[in-house]
Order: structure tokens, then C-alpha cells, then sequence
């Protein structure tokens, strides 16, 4: 396969993933293994855990990871700007038109709406999260006092995720020691 | 000077942001926070947008950010720095694939990001339910929406559509 072929394939994946990157792995399933034959089912599953366990957006760990298995690095960058390619017009697009549009009736209602359910989907990434996770006194641990801090001490985001995850592995780290020694 | 600092926010959010395309939004909050490249309002507009276009919507609220605050190179620089350490990160792993997912510091630091995602995410829930707490109409879409979540797990893109067309309704109505 050519890289521009490659290209063009995640153009496609970049134009249909509406409703976010969740969908990616379906759409994935069917153009690379069902159409294709290039990866397999089971490998993309493998990646999609793998891309959701890395920082960073998952949809685009995912394009990368396949972009690079297929064509190396510049496979990886091909697949990247593929699949920005349309979201990223569109973006560009609307933006410019939406203040023309911002004072009509039908555009304030409906953005007033999507953003109530943004927020519901936010809580909703929450409770997910909270459900696959195994929930210890070191989760309930670790969540308590990064909330603490977020609300009451204002740290930024990036300050509560260095600071928790260092003391995070720390707990595990003492933790595997001390079952060590047992 | 503003294109690096661009550069600098997303990129940091590529590297930190941890558990999907609302994960990223902790971060375009504290940005409208510190810099004031855009209002909270804003960022409830991008947002929205981002989730009823097609695309990631980490990555299409960071287009849209990137352009509210230096145009279309802006929008460009915000999208490609907060792909680069995905990029930089999934070379690195590809290489030492197995070896990565079992070593037990990548495991241990799993394990503490979810707790605190699911911390940062809640942070701005309670920013963003601040906003709307005069509202009394978008209280009642959202425990409907959270109520329906709770009878049968939905599609994104079926709360947006609902919610959009019930904010259409509510307006025409004059409600």
C-alpha cells in the first residue's frame, strides 16, 4: 500500500468518527481488517488498550500505532494528518461562520442544549471510568486528595497529575516491597 | 511569542491529558484560566462544536481553541503539538511493545491516573455546573440525560442530538 493510499484511508476514518474517538475501533475493525485484511481483529483490540493506557488522545494513539505498523514513521505522520484532515476543515469552517450565526434562535438553543450534554457525557466519562476501575482504598485514596487539591488548593491540572502519580507509584512501590519481605 | 506558548499548552496537554476527549477539557479550562485567550463561554461553544463534528473531540476542541486564539495557524500549531507526544510516545512503544504494557512503574502510574482523571474530570464538571446553576431548565436536561444513561447506555451522539433539539424547542417555545 502506497502512503498516500494510507493517507486517504484515514482521511475516511477522520470524516465518519463522529460522536468521538471511542468509535475509532470499529471503524478501524472494518477498513483494515474486514476490507483489507492488513491487521487483525484481535491486534487492533490489543492497540486500542494499549493507545487508551498511553497519555494523550486515544483515537490518536490509535492512528499512529496502526500508521506506524504499516509504514513506519512516516506511515505514522501519513495516518496523523489523515485523520485530522476533515475534522480539521470542518473546524475551521463553522468557527468562522458561527458568529454570524450566534444571535439565531435555532443556533443558541441547539449549542445551549449539546452544551448540557457535553456535560452530562463529562460525568458519564466519570462514572465509566470509575466503574472499570478497581476501586481499593487506594483508589478512593489517590481520588480524594487530588480533588482536594483541585478544589480547595487550586493546584493546575498538570501540578495535581505529577505530584499524585509520583506518590501514587510510590504507595505501589512500598506496597510491592513490603509483600516482598513478608 | 503567542505561537510558542500555543505550542508549549498543547503540547503539555498531549503528554498529561489521560482518559479520553473530555480529559483535555481540565486543561482548555485552566488555559481560558491563565491566559484568557478565551472566555468560559467559549470554551462551552468549542466544546459543543467539537463533540457534534466529526473527529476526536480532544483534537477538534483543540482546533478550535488554537484558531479562537491566533487564527488558522494557530489552529494548526494547537492540533499538531497536542499530536506530537502521541507521536513521539507510540514509536517508543511500538518498539518495546511487550515489555512496556508489563514493566510495573508504566503499571503503577496506570493505576493513579484513573483516580485522578476521574478527579480532574469532576474539578470541571463542578466549574462548568457553576456556570449553569442559575439555569434551572439545563439542570433539568441534565438529570434527564444522566436518568436516561442510567436506564440504557446511549451513543454520544444521541445525547448531543437530543439535547440540541430540545435547546431548538425550548427557544422556539420561548421558554
Amino acid at each position: 500500500m502506497s502512503l498516500f493510499r494510507l493517507f486517504l484511508i484515514f482521511v475516511k476514518i477522520g470524516a465518519i468518527l463522529l460522536g468521538g474517538g471511542y468509535v475509532i475501533l470499529p471503524i478501524m475493525q472494518s477498513e483494515f481488517a474486514e476490507k483489507r485484511e492488513l491487521v487483525s481483529k484481535d491486534e487492533l483490540v490489543n492497540y486500542f488498550a494499549l493507545a487508551q493506557s498511553l497519555p494523550g488522545i486515544v483515537a490518536a494513539n490509535m492512528t499512529m500505532f496502526i500508521g506506524y505498523k504499516l509504514k513506519g514513521k512516516t506511515g505514522a505522520l501519513a495516518a496523523m494528518f489523515g485523520v485530522i484532515f476533515v475534522p480539521f476543515w470542518c473546524i475551521v469552517l463553522l468557527a468562522s461562520v458561527l458568529n454570524i450565526f450566534v444571535n439565531n434562535t435555532y443556533v443558541t438553543g441547539a449549542l445551549w442544549g449539546v452544551g448540557v450534554a457535553v456535560l452530562a457525557l463529562i460525568l458519564l466519562t466519570v462514572r465509566e471510568m470509575w466503574q472499570r476501575s478497581e476501586r481499593n482504598l487506594f483508589f478512593y485514596f489517590i481520588f480524594l486528595v487530588s480533588f482536594t487539591a483541585l478544589m480547595i488548593f487550586k493546584l493546575t491540572p498538570i501540578q495535581t497529575i505529577l505530584i499524585f502519580s509520583v506518590l501514587g507509584v510510590l504507595i505501589k512501590f512500598l506496597q510491592k516491597k513490603k509483600e516482598v519481605n513478608k | 511569542m503567542i505561537y510558542l506558548l500555543l505550542i508549549y499548552e498543547f503540547f503539555k496537554i498531549g503528554l498529561f491529558s489521560f482518559g479520553g476527549g473530555y480529559a483535555t477539557i481540565p486543561f482548555l479550562y485552566h488555559i481560558s484560566e491563565v491566559y484568557h485567550w478565551y472566555t468560559l463561554n467559549d470554551l462551552t461553544n468549542m466544546v459543543a462544536i467539537a463533540s457534534i463534528t466529526p473527529g476526536p473531540v480532544g483534537i477538534n476542541a483543540a482546533t478550535f481553541a488554537g484558531l479562537k486564539t491566533a487564527g488558522i495557524l494557530g489552529s494548526a500549531l494547537a492540533t499538531t503539538s497536542e499530536m506530537l507526544p502521541s507521536f513521539i510516545l507510540v514509536i517508543i512503544v511500538s518498539k518495546i511493545l511487550k515489555k512496556f504494557s508489563e514493566n510495573f512503574f508504566v503499571k503503577s502510574a496506570i493505576e493513579t491516573l484513573k483516580p485522578i482523571s476521574c478527579a480532574l474530570l469532576l474539578f470541571v464538571s463542578a466549574g462548568l455546573l457553576k456556570s449553569h446553576i442559575a439555569d434551572i431548565k439545563a439542570l433539568i436536561l441534565l438529570a434527564v440525560l444522566i436518568l436516561i444513561s442510567w436506564k440504557s447506555k446511549k451513543d454520544p451522539l444521541f445525547y448531543l442530538v437530543i439535547a440540541g433539539v430540545t435547546g431548538v424547542i425550548l427557544k422556539l417555545a420561548g421558554i
